[in-house]
C-alpha cells in the first residue's frame, strides 16, 4: 500500500487521494487575455522534477497542496493550502460586452 | 399493532433490512427505531463481543467554515482542542471536530431533543456573517455503532487504518475510507466496550449493512437493537 501524507489525517493509503493538477497563480479573468485564461485553465507544464500539486483527500474533501518529484514519484512535503492561499478570492462579474438583444 | 417503519414519515435507510430480521420498533425522534430482534438479554452480551446497531435515525448535525467553531462555541458547545478528536457533551452528545473548520455533532441515545435540535434552531442562515455554514448529515449519513470486544478486529478487514484499540483512542476520529467507501470512524466507548460509530454515504447503506454483516460473521456478530447499546451504556 502506498502511502501519502495528508496534512489534515495523517498517513493515509493513496487510493483515497485525487491530484488536481499544478499550482498556479490564477491571473485576473476581468484583465487577462483568453490566451492566459486558456493557459491558466487547461494547459500543464509537466515537469520532470519537484512540482508543487494540489491533492484532495477524498473522504474528508480536504484541499491541501504536495511538492512531489515526478520522477521518482516521491512525496517530498503536504501542508495545508492556507499556508499559500490565505484569503477568499471574490468574483467581481465583467462588465457586458456588448452584443445581445 | 406495533410501531412499523411505514408508520411515520422518516424511516431507517435500512428499514427493510430491519424488518426482515425481525426488529421490534419503538418511537424514537420521530422515527422508528429498531429496539430490539426478540431477545434483548442475548443481545445485550453480542453487543459485548461484535454488534451491529442501527443509529440511523438519532438526531446529528454539522457546521463547517471559517468561522464554524467560533460561532458553535458561542452557542456553548465544547469544541475539542484538537482535529480528529470527539467530546462527549454534558447531555450525552458527541462533538467530532473533523478539521479547523469543521465539527459533527451525534446526539445522545436517548434520541431526545437536546444540543442537535438547539443549534440547528438557533443557527441564523449562511447569509448572517457567522462564517458557518450547515452541514445536515440526518438525511446524508447513515449511522451504525460497532460494539464490542471484537469490532476493532473486524474493522482490520475493511479499513486501512489501524483501529486496535491499544492504539486507536477512546473519542479518536478516523476519517478514511471502509469498505471502499468514505466514511468517519469515532470511537466513542460506553463503559467498559468499545463502540466505533461508523457515518458514510447513506445510498450505500445497504451495500454496507451486508459488508459489515459478512465481516462480523466470523465472531459471531450480528444486528442488535438500540436498547443493547443503551444496556451497554448503564454497565
Amino acid at each position: 500500500m502506498k502511502l501519502i501524507n495528508c496534512p489534515l489525517n495523517g498517513p493515509r493509503n493513496a487510493q483515497e487521494f485525487v491530484c488536481a493538477g499544478e499550482v498556479k497563480l490564477m491571473p485576473d479573468p476581468n484583465a487577462c487575455s483568453d490566451t492566459e485564461w486558456t493557459d491558466y485553465v487547461f494547459m500543464e507544464n509537466n515537469t520532470a522534477g519537484v512540482v508543487r500539486e494540489w491533492w484532495c483527500h477524498v473522504p474528508t474533501a480536504f484541499w491541501f497542496i504536495a511538492e512531489r518529484d515526478t520522477v521518482t514519484d516521491t512525496f517530498i512535503r503536504t501542508y495545508p493550502a492556507s499556508e499559500v492561499f490565505g484569503a477568499r478570492v471574490d468574483f467581481a462579474a465583467p462588465a457586458a460586452k456588448g452584443g445581445g438583444a | 399493532m406495533t410501531l412499523q417503519p411505514l408508520d411515520r414519515t422518516r424511516r431507517s435507510f435500512i428499514w427493510r433490512e430491519l424488518v426482515a430480521a425481525g426488529a421490534r420498533f419503538a418511537e424514537v425522534n420521530g422515527t422508528a427505531t429498531a429496539m430490539d430482534f426478540g431477545n434483548p438479554a442475548a443481545e445485550a452480551e453480542t453487543a459485548r463481543r461484535m454488534g451491529l446497531v442501527d443509529l440511523s435515525p438519532l438526531p446529528r448535525t454539522g457546521y463547517k467554515g471559517r468561522g464554524a467553531l467560533d460561532w458553535l462555541r458561542s452557542q456553548g458547545v465544547q469544541v475539542p482542542e484538537e482535529n480528529n478528536r470527539a467530546l462527549v457533551q454534558p447531555d450525552g452528545s458527541v462533538a467530532c471536530r473533523l478539521a479547523p473548520s469543521e465539527l459533527l455533532l451525534l446526539g445522545p441515545l436517548d434520541g431526545a431533543p437536546g444540543l442537535v435540535d438547539e443549534l440547528d434552531a438557533a443557527w441564523p442562515g449562511p447569509d448572517a456573517g457567522t462564517g458557518a455554514y450547515r452541514v445536515p448529515r440526518p438525511d446524508t449519513n447513515l449511522w451504525f455503532a460497532l460494539t464490542g470486544s471484537d469490532a476493532d478486529a473486524m474493522f482490520s478487514k475493511i479499513c486501512g487504518v489501524d483501529l486496535r484499540t491499544s492504539h486507536f483512542p477512546n473519542l479518536g476520529i478516523a476519517q478514511t475510507q471502509v469498505a471502499r467507501l468514505s466514511g468517519i470512524v469515532v470511537r466513542a466507548d460506553l463503559g467498559a466496550t468499545p463502540v466505533f460509530h461508523l457515518l458514510a454515504d447513506c445510498a450505500s447503506a445497504g451495500y454496507m449493512l451486508a459488508v459489515l454483516k459478512d465481516a462480523m460473521d466470523e465472531f459471531g456478530g450480528g444486528l442488535v437493537g438500540l436498547a443493547a447499546l443503551r444496556e451497554l451504556a448503564r454497565s
